[in-house]
């Protein structure tokens, strides 16, 4: 069983406020206890297949250059930098 | 002017005169504006559809090359890029983002003279599956509007429906193409992964999500794959079809075929109508000469938990780039530190994407890893299994899309677990790969119900094949809107 605690935890280092209990660490408590059900698969002992891809049908790790200037678009874009929140100390 | 045609009558109707894509688009665009307030099927409608397709016209009397689709208009999920316009992926974070470059399918469909009649509406970020989740309000289902039309590509589903557009593109991650298909009575496909290059959609789960067409008819969603299909060199997991003609022997029938019906598809939980509709279908099949049998795929009890597993964790981090300072919208940074800034500025996401970040940075932490994500993979690759050696007996499976009928809007959206359940019939084609289809079979008391077929991977022309044959035993009403 999955405590508020540890949901709470958690949004924090996902950056997240949970400023509604109900709408977030009930709900999300509900769901992570519905996985449970994975306790009764009885995969343990299962390998973990991953699809395999060859280097060369991967493309060049080159740059590849864009027609636009992207960082224009940014919202904080100051002309020659991009403004960001002040780190704390 | 009949909106109701397919794809493939329109191609030839403009081909041969008999209509021209100007007038044609204007009174979809006419349509849309009549009827859209009432099903909310689209976010935003290209206001330049109408000159486009004049310009098609004009290519076509001058005896210019002209592409397949001869200015047919479509809709597509807001969560594909068309360069220089919104791409809001139904969500306040994205109100503003005006994407800089087509996705894939995009530059292949223009390349074809289609027009993009506007944007339709999603569960954001596309985690849902009744479209209620959308930061812009839900899309109805225009078979009876107190009712959800599916999700996550709901908009999709509805303006196919309701002859808003002739066909659209979706996106199905868990079903969320085939649910709404099956809910708003239209064919909705989901490839085999990497048949369709997925360059241009917005991220939710990479390894399992693929780009696919609802339409009116079989025959429309093999022409549409004969353009949207293939390697793309921007995505690395695309698949090479050798440029597979879908639409060539599409009819040929499925004598002599070979059906397994997934017992765990059509157990607890299903509703008696849909289960009465599913023995009717594969009765229609075996008149076909196909011959059918339950097989059994004992991991599907467990797909939904490991579905949600792991979309969940890769949502998680590819949500992490929405810090307000790649993508996001006007909010000033002054006066806040890093985190709590980006904390604030996460307060747009909606509910449920907000629940999904959360557990996707649970469930494959420290100390959780090995009971929640490792053992959805291994899930995942006993399905794989299962299904293979299921493949080596039949030629197809078949059960019903979703197991329960369309359910009024707020019904459901408080109790997530009962949502969870509705995908059941849906994750198994995407957690394993292979290609499925939704196609119309019935309407009870006035709800669509969705028949669906799988086949093996890279099968997907043996699929339209058969997934022809059952739309040629079923007429169904049209829609009452």
């Amino acid at each position: 069983m999955v405590t508020e605690k540890e949901i709470e935890h958690v949004s924090k280092l996902m950056k997240i406020d949970v400023d509604d209990h109900t709408e977030y660490v009930d709900k999300v408590q509900k769901m992570i206890n519905y996985f449970d059900i994975l306790d009764s698969a009885g995969v343990e002992s299962e390998e973990i297949s991953m699809p395999e891809i060859s280097l060369e049908s991967l493309r060049k790790d080159e740059h590849v250059a864009f027609d636009d200037k992207l960082i224009e678009k940014l919202n904080h874009y100051k002309g020659t930098y991009v403004r960001a929140p002040k780190m704390s100390s | 002017m009949n909106l109701k045609i397919s794809a493939l009558d329109f191609v030839q109707q403009v081909q041969n005169g008999d209509i021209s894509a100007e007038d044609f688009v204007a009174e979809t665009i006419q349509r849309i504006q009549k009827i859209d307030y009432n099903l909310h099927a689209f976010l935003s409608v290209n206001n330049d559809a109408i000159n486009q397709a004049k310009s098609i016209d004009k290519k076509i009397k001058s005896g210019e090359k002209v592409g397949a689709c001869f200015g047919m208009p479509i809709s597509i999920k807001d969560n594909m890029c068309i360069k220089n316009s919104k791409t809001t992926c139904a969500s306040k974070i994205l109100e503003n983002f005006v994407a800089p470059y087509d996705a894939t399918v995009i530059s292949k469909l223009k390349q074809q003279d289609a027009i993009f009649v506007g944007k339709v509406n999603m569960d954001e970020f596309a985690m849902g599956l009744t479209t209620e989740f959308s930061a812009y309000g839900p899309s109805k289902n225009p078979w009876n509007t107190e009712y959800v039309p599916g999700g996550s590509s709901g908009g999709s589903a509805v303006s196919v429906s309701a002859f808003e557009c002739v066909t659209s593109l979706g996106s199905d991650t868990g079903g969320s193409v085939r649910n709404p298909a099956s809910f708003c009575s239209v064919v909705g496909y989901k490839p085999t992964y990497g048949l369709i290059s997925r360059y241009g959609l917005i991220s939710y789960a990479n390894s399992i999500e693929q780009i696919g067409p609802l339409t009116r008819t079989v025959k429309d969603t093999a022409f549409m794959l004969n353009m949207i299909a293939g390697l793309d060199s921007n995505d690395n997991t695309t698949i090479d079809n050798k440029n597979e003609d879908y639409l060539s022997g599409i009819d040929s029938g499925i004598e002599g075929k070979k059906i397994g019906i997934i017992t765990e598809m059509i157990g607890d939980g299903i509703d008696s109508t849909v289960l009465s509709a599913t023995k009717d279908a594969i009765s229609k099949l075996e008149g076909l000469g196909a011959t059918c049998e339950e097989v059994s795929l004992d991991m599907v009890k467990y797909s939904v938990a490991a579905y949600y597993t792991i979309t969940a964790t890769e949502a998680g981090s590819n949500l992490a780039r929405y810090d307000n300072l790649r993508y996001g919208y006007e909010f000033p940074v002054e006066g806040y530190e890093f985190n709590s800034y980006i904390s604030k500025a996460r307060q747009k996401f909606g509910p449920e994407v907000t629940r999904r970040m959360i557990i996707g940075g649970f469930v494959p932490s420290a100390g959780y890893a090995g009971k929640y994500f490792l053992k959805a993979m291994k899930v995942k690759s006993k399905l794989i299994k299962e299904i293979n050696e299921a493949f080596k007996k039949f030629d197809l499976l078949i059960a019903p899309t979703v197991p329960v009928l369309p359910f009024k809007l707020g019904e459901k959206i408080d109790d997530p677990v009962s949502l969870f359940l509705i995908d059941i019939n849906t994750v198994t084609a995407n957690l394993t790969g292979k290609p499925a289809i939704s196609v119309p079979f019935t309407i009870s008391n006035g709800l669509p119900i969705g028949m669906q077929l799988f086949a093996n991977s890279n099968e997907d022309k043996l699929l339209l094949q058969a997934a022809c044959a059952l739309e040629s035993t079923v007429k169904l009403p049209e829609v009452p809107i």
